[in-house]
């Protein structure tokens, strides 16, 4: 497999790449680490004529942290995340989500800005910035626009990026130092994209809790954040109300949910608010 | 910008220019361009990691990377990784277990296992599998694989020859 014949550019910076992508018009796409974009044009499932890649924009694979936010370049590795060489503003949730993400060889090239780019909805990142109330930066022939992460995504594949806009970084604020969080999702194949996935984190009287992996954008479970919030510990009768909440923020959500969807996501937040709680995730056998 | 370009990068220690399309991969300029057969092509998607190289010291898919990005860059495969009288710790502990049967995979193994080494020294059972997720044999050796890692890691750690290259070397 290989793909079709195409152009490629290396700019050195925003403006460069924004003006090489307004000549390529729908026939160019942006290229940070690859992992999603050459395995489609491999397959023939994407055309692009040209390829514009960021990485050669040095300020997109920098972060820089200070004591309220930590922002994150868009060309800085899952494997950067993993292990901690940039600062983690999420109480180790962050460079847990990177070390599940695919498979190490992947996460040492792809990006947190080309994923979020993307926006497969089972993208990790997509929930996990939702989840942090992280703010997306982009930059595009009309300047510079960011949004919060849990409105950049309209649909699966679909963002608030137009065709010649280049996502720059994310901006995510500090979790409070006692906030726990919990997070699980669902692979039928370690490594391979999540069926389901859930994202709680916990902060005094504060809850966010998320679904991932759903037919589009990540789905914010108000109803369980209300209830989460009041957990001080697992009983068993949780299980119950967790699951009625769920149902609620899922018929608010107006998205369609099969049975198995349905069981997969109450599987994933159960299993997310315990551990929030201080419990040890189920361990499947072998990962 | 379609046109062939020359691009310049170490492999396995020597330099190297090659005349590449915009949209080769590295692993079709690996093995056709440059007669290196060990990093095999197999999924074409980043699920096996038959074709695992590294590039500027990092394990990557070289189905997943163009192969002009490697301009300038270090590139080493498997048939870099032994110093040219001994193969690395890692290869003779995979032969030494047996660990594989066809061995379409094993490059790819053994170069994944290599960095694992050097991120967990002492590797659990479960970070071999966790480091190890990507690369798939369909023989089915993966008890053995794991084996092998361990008994590369214990070599490793005690800077001892493999028994099979003082053999080889008699």
């Amino acid at each position: 497999m290989k793909p079709g014949a195409l152009a490629y550019f290396k700019p050195t910076t925003v403006t460069e790449a924004i003006g090489l992508l307004v000549d390529g018009g729908m026939d160019a796409k942006v290229i940070a680490g690859g992992q999603s974009l050459v395995p489609m044009l491999n397959l023939r499932m994407v055309a692009a004529e040209r390829l514009v890649d960021v990485g050669g924009i040095a300020e997109m694979k920098q972060w820089s942290a200070d004591d309220r936010e930590v922002w994150i370049g868009a060309c800085v590795t899952h494997d950067q995340i993993q292990i901690g060489e940039v600062a983690d503003p999420s109480n180790g949730l962050m460079p847990k989500v990177a070390s599940k993400i695919a498979y190490q060889a992947v996460r040492n090239r792809g990006t947190i800005g080309g994923s979020l780019s993307l926006a497969d909805p089972a993208a990790d990142w997509l929930t996990t910035t939702a989840a942090l109330g992280a703010t997306i930066e982009w930059e595009g022939p009309d300047g510079k626009k960011s949004c919060p992460a849990d409105e950049f995504v309209f649909a699966a594949y679909t963002t608030q990026l137009d065709i010649s806009d280049v996502l720059t970084g994310v901006r995510i604020p500090r979790l409070p130092p006692d906030a726990t969080w919990g997070t699980y999702k669902l692979c039928r194949k370690a490594g391979e994209f999540a069926h389901a996935m859930a994202m709680v984190i916990s902060a005094g009287a504060r809850s966010r809790a998320f679904l991932g992996a759903t037919d589009g954008a990540p789905i914010r479970l108000m109803h369980t954040e209300t209830l989460v919030a009041d957990f001080r510990n697992w009983e068993s009768g949780h299980t119950a109300l967790v699951s009625q909440a769920l149902e609620a923020d899922i018929a608010d959500s107006g998205r369609e949910f099969t049975d198995i969807q349905l069981w997969q996501s109450r599987t994933c937040l159960l299993r997310s608010i315990q551990m929030s709680l201080g419990f040890q995730p189920i361990k499947p056998e072998g990962v | 910008m379609t046109d062939a370009r020359t691009i310049r990068f170490t492999l396995n220690g020597a330099p190297v220019s090659v005349s590449v399309m915009p949209h080769e991969t590295l692993i079709e300029m690996l093995s056709l361009r440059l007669e290196l057969k060990g990093a095999r092509e197999s999924c074409g998607q980043g699920l096996c990691g038959c074709c695992t190289v590294y590039v500027n010291g990092k394990s990557v898919s070289s189905c997943l990377y163009l192969a002009q990005l490697v301009d300038g860059a270090n590139v080493v495969t498997i048939e870099g990784i032994n110093d040219g009288a001994r193969l690395d710790p890692v290869q003779e502990a995979f032969i030494e277990v047996g660990a594989f049967q066809c061995g379409f995979c094993t490059p790819g193994f053994i170069m994944m296992a290599r960095e694992l080494l050097d991120v967990h020294p002492n590797p659990t059972d479960d970070e071999i599998r966790h480091y190890l997720i990507g690369n798939l044999c369909r023989c089915s050796a993966y008890p053995e694989i794991v084996e092998a890692v361990k008994l590369a890691a214990r070599r490793r750690a005690a800077g001892t020859a493999p028994a099979l290259a003082q053999e080889l070397s008699a």
